[in-house]
């Protein structure tokens, strides 16, 4: 078992070869200037500046052979897995399935809905894509994890208190064990960033642990000790 | 049978689709448990200011006569575990243990979050009323492993309107699950409570923004206002 000793509310234990590394949303709709995200009137600066530190967390979780799973919010290309109250929301000519900037909103197989270029996925990497804000909710995502054996998650990804907070609290109700990467997680409105990392750790630690990747990174071994996933 | 809306709401006017039927709009009313917001409760026994947690209840119980009145679906809500606690994951139960208050142990008004134990029921203000609706969920929100989704469509539930405790771990959970879910939701500010003033205003917050990110907030009688029969 590897600790993080410092994690608030107290020490999170993890084994790696239980553990999973998960990445949510880091889709050019959210994060590019010029974006969906940003043409809403979101800073997407506030977003961007978790990209350089989860690279070189997945950089070190895929040195040892950690599973990483990476998620998408998108819907089909004829919308029918949209609720509409979700599809009516939102400015008119911005919703979901409008042309956009990186082609249209949020749909799959579109430019913008696919994971920026520095965080791409590894081939035998998962993608999940989710039509909702929670990565459980319609996907097979629960199976996926608890084929490989995966107990423990370590939670990265956008944005803090819709995306990543929904996936913590069904993750958490499932019995797995959260632990938020606080720089790896970002929010559009400082205020939620504080807010939303503060949620999790209150009352105990009601929906799981709060620590900065490079906690993660020092108590990471050195050298490989996992086989990569077959 | 009546109708609901557009209902003042932030941020905006709240349904989506302009107005609610009250046969197709269910309201929640989740955790008014003892053990949270009782006299008696592990909370109160713990120290916890319980007016917080208490602080929607007289909204509620208006609000729960309105739609009784008005023949809505009325769904209640209970956190709590098997007796055997078969159902209670690891993690969650040495949390407990962590702040004095162990899932299964023995508290003020018996075993802490058991089923069919005192501190588990409901506080008798808003109690269930015969043939109304009772989900017992073992986790935060309501939609996971439960009945309640199954219910909703089976009653062709479209709109949901949510009360309870507290506000920023089992109503907001709920509350996600349920906008995932395409059910269009509206919180109320005046009948939820949560044990830290500032997560109770920040979740309503983050319900606000982004165009409604999880629906709307508003409160009690701006619902009853906009009511028609």
């Amino acid at each position: 078992m590897l600790t993080i000793a410092t994690a608030r509310p107290g020490p999170y234990a993890f084994d790696i070869a239980t553990t999973a590394l998960l990445v949510i949303d880091m889709q050019r709709d959210f994060l590019e200037p010029g974006g969906f995200g940003e043409s809403l009137g979101n800073d997407v600066g506030q977003l961007r500046c978790t990209i350089a530190p989860l690279a070189a967390l997945l950089a070190d979780a895929r040195a040892i052979g950690l599973s990483i799973i990476h998620t998408r919010e998108g819907h089909l290309p004829d919308l029918s897995d949209c609720p509409p109250a979700k599809l009516r929301r939102g400015a008119p000519s911005r919703r979901i399935g409008d042309p956009g900037p990186n082609g249209r909103i949020l749909i799959r197989g579109e430019y913008g809905h696919d994971i920026v270029d520095e965080l791409r996925p590894l081939p035998g990497e998962p993608v999940i894509d989710k039509p909702g804000k929670g990565a459980f909710y319609a996907t097979d995502l629960d199976a996926l994890l608890a084929e490989r054996g995966i107990r423990s998650l370590l939670v990265a990804g956008v944005t803090t208190e819709v995306c990543v907070h929904t996936t913590v609290r069904e993750a958490n109700d499932r019995g797995y064990e959260c632990l938020v990467l606080a720089d790896c997680v970002g929010s559009y409105f400082p205020e939620f960033q504080r807010v939303g990392l503060d949620m999790v750790a209150a009352q105990g630690g009601i929906f799981g642990w709060v620590a900065d990747s490079a906690q993660v990174r020092a108590a990471l071994p050195a050298t490989p000790v996992l086989q990569p996933s077959s | 049978m009546g109708s609901i809306g557009p209902v003042p709401a932030n941020p905006y006017p709240w349904p989506y689709d302009g107005v609610a039927d009250t046969a197709r709009t269910a309201l929640l009313c989740i955790d008014w448990q003892t053990d949270f917001c009782g006299p008696g409760g592990y909370v109160d026994a713990m120290g916890y200011d319980i007016g917080l947690t208490r602080a929607g209840l007289p909204a509620t119980v208006r609000l729960l006569e309105h739609a009784r009145a008005l023949g809505m679906l009325v769904v209640h809500t209970r956190e709590g575990h098997e007796p055997e606690l078969s159902d209670l994951p690891a993690n969650k139960r040495w949390r407990s243990a962590r702040i004095g208050a162990e899932i299964g142990s023995a508290g003020p008004a018996g075993r802490i979050l058991v089923r069919g134990e005192p501190g588990w029921e409901i506080v008798p203000e808003v109690a269930p009323l015969p043939g109304e609706v009772v989900v017992d969920k073992p986790g935060k929100g309501a939609f996971y492993a439960t009945n309640l989704d199954l219910v909703l469509r089976t009653r062709g539930i479209t709109h949901l309107i949510l009360t309870g405790i507290t506000t920023d771990v089992c109503v907001h959970t709920t509350m996600r699950e349920a906008n995932d879910r395409g059910y269009e939701c509206l919180i109320l500010a005046d009948c939820t409570g949560a044990t830290d003033k500032a997560n109770h205003d920040a979740a309503l917050h983050m319900v606000t923004m982004q165009g409604g990110v999880f629906g709307c907030v508003t409160t009690s009688d701006d619902v009853i206002a906009a009511t028609a029969k």
